[in-house]
Order: structure tokens, then sequence, then C-alpha cells
């Protein structure tokens, strides 16, 4: 066999790491949100858009795009939606017990292209999460980044995560926030519409960077906006969703053509996966 | 690299030998077919074997293995690999392990493979019986196989044994060898030689143009619904494939409800689950919902998307797929050929 390591002297990648739930917030009917800190007081060293496999011994293990910043240490934030048996069982834990935690894993955010630049970050549903460590990224180093306009869409008023954090960025002036519903209530004053909605209401160069992350579908239709304003592919960097399982490029399950989500990604250029068929 | 000759009738204290040593895995009789298991006897080798039902890969990626156990007082990896020679692999299954080998090792170095692999020594042989289905001649036919220790070539009167690592030459001291002669070593060549004479089936053309147009055809859905018509998602192309190494995990609890375990399992992208996602309150997203587009993946996986990674294409030609598809529509020569006259 001719490669260089031996098994002994090898991490084993499969093994999680203890990680305490600080904080414990329902978000929504179906997501809670964590905050949670290293048990053994060591923080994970990640970059914004970055994933972690969280698991429960005896449940199994999931995805999850880190919702918050590095810049904001000791701590970190998961959302999870309870779908199914892990994310069911994560979501019934209470601040104090744990979890484990692999990661971080994938490919985050290229800060090295989004400095010094206008940012536009667009978010769909449960796509403010991963986004979220960006967004926070930005507002911690403010003046490394130019002009930073956030539109996120949510399909209920009731649905909408992290209100702490919208109501702060409503009124704050280092983001020129803009957000909307898909269908309103009588408590919403906003917008309401699709996530595209928003686009003419901000005046928006070709020189923009832009973030994007949401459901399937959503890619399809926030490109063709980026297209109109003239934003070239290769500055428009998508955050992609796949059945992540292994998160070291092995299992095969997140595959979109020949590149694995979970390392290759989850954050592309569009421009790099523009063309393969499975993308969008 | 060392060539030595064995007789016929001292082969058999060679294979007792190296059984006494340590755990010797090698094809058996499993029915009508064979199989890799572990061997008691040297009388249990069945060197003439064809092709085995599952590839030699379950020694180092298991059907399902423990990735970790748990129970109240944690969590630990439970490998514990041992030194084992698996003897009388074909060249085809070689350079299928070579390929896993790199495939586990590169970018995160997977240890539950690779322990296990690195632990053994790998002894090929040639191939006396070629299967029904056998294409290995004329698929990734520049790639060499280069991850076994020795190789075996039955000759008249007995075998010649290549040894190509010091794994490999450790095991002459468990035999009457005596050094190979020009001649022998000839005879050698041309058993191996002739071997690739017979297959049974062919691909008309090379790795390169095959790459090429089984890319571009990826929009020919029409073509891809049609061969998939007969489809029934079962996997078994995955299961038999010496180069599949998709897997699943689950966690599993012991009757005491507080112990239990994380195992992978074999998975495969033919499955109609493979890549679906849950959104919740009962919705799913399947990224890959319809038959004719896992049928897809996998000829893109086999004959196109890993080659610029691996050096050629990711199939060996064993035929494995061919003969275990229950409607017969798996077979990588037929799809590649009718791809090819299109």
């Amino acid at each position: 066999m001719n490669h260089q390591c031996h098994w002994t002297e090898v991490e084993n990648i499969f093994l999680p790491r203890e990680a305490t739930i600080v904080r414990s917030v329902q978000a929504t009917p179906t997501e809670t949100h964590f905050t949670l800190k290293m048990t053994d007081g060591q923080p994970i060293e990640y970059e914004p858009g970055q994933i972690v496999e969280l698991s429960l011994f005896g449940y199994g293990e999931i995805p999850i795009g880190i919702a918050s910043s590095p810049t904001r240490k000791n701590t970190f934030d998961l959302v999870v939606r309870s779908v199914g048996r892990v994310s069911g069982a994560v979501t019934a834990l209470e601040k104090g017990q744990s979890v484990y935690v692999r990661g971080p894993l994938g490919r985050g955010f290229d800060l090295t292209k989004l400095r010094g630049q206008d940012v536009l970050i667009v978010a769909g549903g449960i796509g403010l999460c991963p986004t979220r460590s960006l967004i926070q990224y930005i507002l911690d180093r403010r003046d490394e980044f130019k002009r930073f306009v956030l539109f996120y869409g949510a399909r209920e008023p009731g649905l909408q995560l992290f209100t702490d954090d919208l109501t702060m960025w409503r009124t704050a002036r280092d983001v020129e926030y803009c957000e909307t519903v898909d269908k309103g209530d009588p408590s919403w004053s906003g917008n309401v519409g699709v996530i595209t909605t928003l686009f003419p209401q901000v005046e928006l160069t070709p020189e923009t960077r832009a973030v994007i992350c949401g459901p399937p579908i959503f890619y399809r239709f926030v490109i063709r906006e980026l297209d109109m304003i003239g934003i070239p592919r290769e500055n428009v960097f998508a955050d992609l969703e796949r059945r992540m399982k292994c998160g070291v490029g092995k299992c095969g399950h997140c595959q979109i053509n020949d590149k694995y989500v979970c390392v290759d990604g989850p954050v592309f250029s569009f421009a790099d996966v523009q063309g393969l068929e499975e993308a969008f | 690299m060392t060539a030595s000759f064995i007789r016929s009738d001292d082969f058999a204290a060679f294979v007792t030998a190296i059984i006494e040593a340590g755990p010797v895995y090698g094809p058996v009789a499993k029915r009508s077919r064979f199989a890799f298991a572990r061997l008691e006897t040297p009388e249990e080798l069945r060197l003439d074997y064809d092709v085995s039902i599952l590839p030699p890969k379950k020694l180092f990626f298991p059907p399902a293995q423990d990735l970790l156990q748990f129970d109240e007082a944690g969590f630990r990896a439970p490998l514990e690999p041992t030194e084992k020679v698996l003897l009388g692999v074909h060249f085809y299954d070689v350079k299928a392990i070579d390929q896993t080998d790199l495939l586990f090792s590169e970018r995160n170095y997977d240890i539950n493979y690779m322990a296990h692999r690195e632990t053994t020594t790998i002894v090929a042989a040639n191939i006396q019986t070629v299967s029904s289905r056998a294409f290995f001649a004329s698929v990734g036919a520049d790639v060499q196989p280069k991850g076994h220790d020795a190789f075996l070539t039955a000759i008249a009167g007995g075998y010649v044994l290549e040894t190509l690592t010091e794994r490999g030459g450790a095991l002459l001291k468990f035999g009457a060898f005596q050094p190979a002669t020009d001649a022998q070593l000839k005879e050698a060549a041309a058993v191996n030689a002739a071997v690739l004479e017979q297959c049974p089936e062919k691909l008309e053309h090379g790795t390169e143009a095959i790459a090429a147009k089984v890319r571009a055809a990826f929009k020919n859905e029409a073509m891809w619904t049609a061969m998939a018509a007969d489809c029934f998602s079962c996997g078994t192309c995955n299961t038999v494939c010496p180069t599949c190494y998709c897997f699943d995990v689950h966690d599993t609890w012991n009757v005491d409800q507080t112990s239990g375990q994380r195992t992978r399992y074999w998975d495969g992208c033919l499955t109609e689950d493979f890549a679906k996602c849950s959104l919740g309150e009962g919705a799913c997203e399947n990224f890959r919902e319809e038959r004719a587009t896992r049928f897809r993946h996998r000829m893109m996986r086999k004959a196109t998307y890993l080659n610029e990674k691996l050096g050629g294409p990711a199939c060996v030609g064993c035929g494995r797929c061919s003969a275990g598809c229950t409607a017969d529509i798996a077979d990588p020569v037929r799809i590649i050929n009718q791809i090819m006259a299109s």
C-alpha cells in the first residue's frame, strides 16, 4: 500500500465531543435554538458557514449548520428543526443536558472574497440559521465590509427565527434589513410575498457579493434576480443542503453529481455548481 | 520483488502453515458459488473460483461495522484490527481495493477502514475460471493493480509466487519455496495474459471516450428512463460492487436500553431513500426521486465522476452487478456500449 499515514497515528474522525446545552429556546413550533458549550472547555474553532454533525447516542447523527459567528467565543448556536428520530430527541433536551458534536466540517464562506465588498445575504426559511454565522460575523467586524444588505423571508410571521435579532436588525444602522412573509396574519404589517419581492426595495450594484441560502426551489428564483442586477455568478455563494450523513466525504449521501456537499461545500460559488445538473 | 516457485504437493503445507500463524481469508465454495471466508483447512481454499459473491472489501469495510459503542460511562471506538492474510484475490478485485484504499484515506483518513486494511497481507491469484459476465480485460485496461503484497499464479506442477512487498516476502518462510526459473516466470506471465482473452463481455471503447460520452448523456432523460424501467431499486448492483463504498450510519440500543452502538452499514445509491431528506411536518425532499436518476447516478460514478481522482473508471469488470441484477439491467457493458452507439 502506498500512503503516508498509519492508522495508529491518526485521529478517529467518527468520534464526537461532548457539548453542554447552556441555553435552549423554542424558536418556532418545530425549531429549537440551542446555545452549546464544549464540555471540556476547549471551544471548537470554525468559520462562518461550516457545519457540525450533532448526535445523541442511541438516536444518531444529523448535520447542522452553525448558527453563530466564531467572533462570539466559547459558545456556539445550533437551530434544530424537529423532523425525525435524532432531531426529535435533541429538541426534547433541556439546559444542562449533553449532546455530542463532530466538527467543524466542510467549507464555510470564503471571507477573503467578501471582505472589503458590498455584501447581500438572502436567506429563506431555515436558511437564516447557517447564514446567521456570517451575519453576526459581519456585524461584529463591520469595518471589514462595505455595504451590508440582508433579505429574510419566512413562510408566515409565527415561523420567523431569531426574533430578538430581527427586532435589532429592523432598526440597526449597520445592516439594511428587509423581510417578508409568504402569508401574513393580522399582526403583520410588513411585506407579504415571496423573497424575490424584496429585490425592488433596495438598489444593488453588480459589484455586490451575494450569499444565498434557502429551500431547494428558492435558488432558481433568487439567481434570476441576481442575474438581473448583473452580479457575476462567481460572486454568488450558495449554502446548500443535502443529506450529509458522515460529514467527511465518504458515505455518499450528499453528492451533487461528483461533489460531496459535506466536504466540497456546503458553501459553493454559484459558478462552480451551476453546471451540475443535480444542484438546483 | 522476488519470484519463487512451490510445487503443488507442497502447497497445502504452505497454506496450513499460514493458517497456523494467523487468520487467513480466501475463496471457499458456498453451495454452487464462492465467498471469501476464513480458512480452517487448506482443502477449503478454492483458487479455481470464478468470482466471489461479495467482493473481498468486506474484510476492511464490513457490511456492518461499529464506529463507536456507548454506555453510561461514555463511548469508545471498538476498533481492534488483527494481522491477517487475504489469499486468492483476482487482479480486478485488487484494482477495486486500490480504489477504496485511496477513497478512504484521502481528505479525511478513515481509520475504520484503514486499520483493517493496513493489517492485511494481500496475496493476489491468477483467474483460473472466468465468470459468465466478466469484462475485466476491457475496462480501465491501462490501470494496473498495485495494492497486493504478492501474486500467486498456478502453472504446471505448482505455483509461482511473486512477492512485491516486505509483507509478501514474509510469507516465503512458511512454505517450501525455491527461486522460480525464467521458464516458470514466462509460463506464469502467459497464464495471466491468456485469461484476458477469455472475457465473455467487452467494452467497445476506451476509458476517456466512454467517460466523455456517458457524461454528455446526462440529460438524455428518455434513455435513462428506458434503461431504468425495470429497476426494483433494490441496490444489489451496489451491494455486490467492489468499488461501491457508500454507507449509512445508525444508532441502536442494546436490550439494557442504556448501552448501544453507532454502526455503519453498506448503503446503495440505487435505493429509493438514499438522497431523501426530511423537511418536517411529513414533507420530504428526495434529491434523486426517480429510479432513472439513481440509475444514472451509478453509471456516472462508475464511468466518469471519479476517473480523474482514480486514474481510471470506478469499475473493474468483475461482472457481479450484471449477474446479480434481478431484472438484468445493471450490466455496465450493455449500458455503456448502448450509450456509445447512440
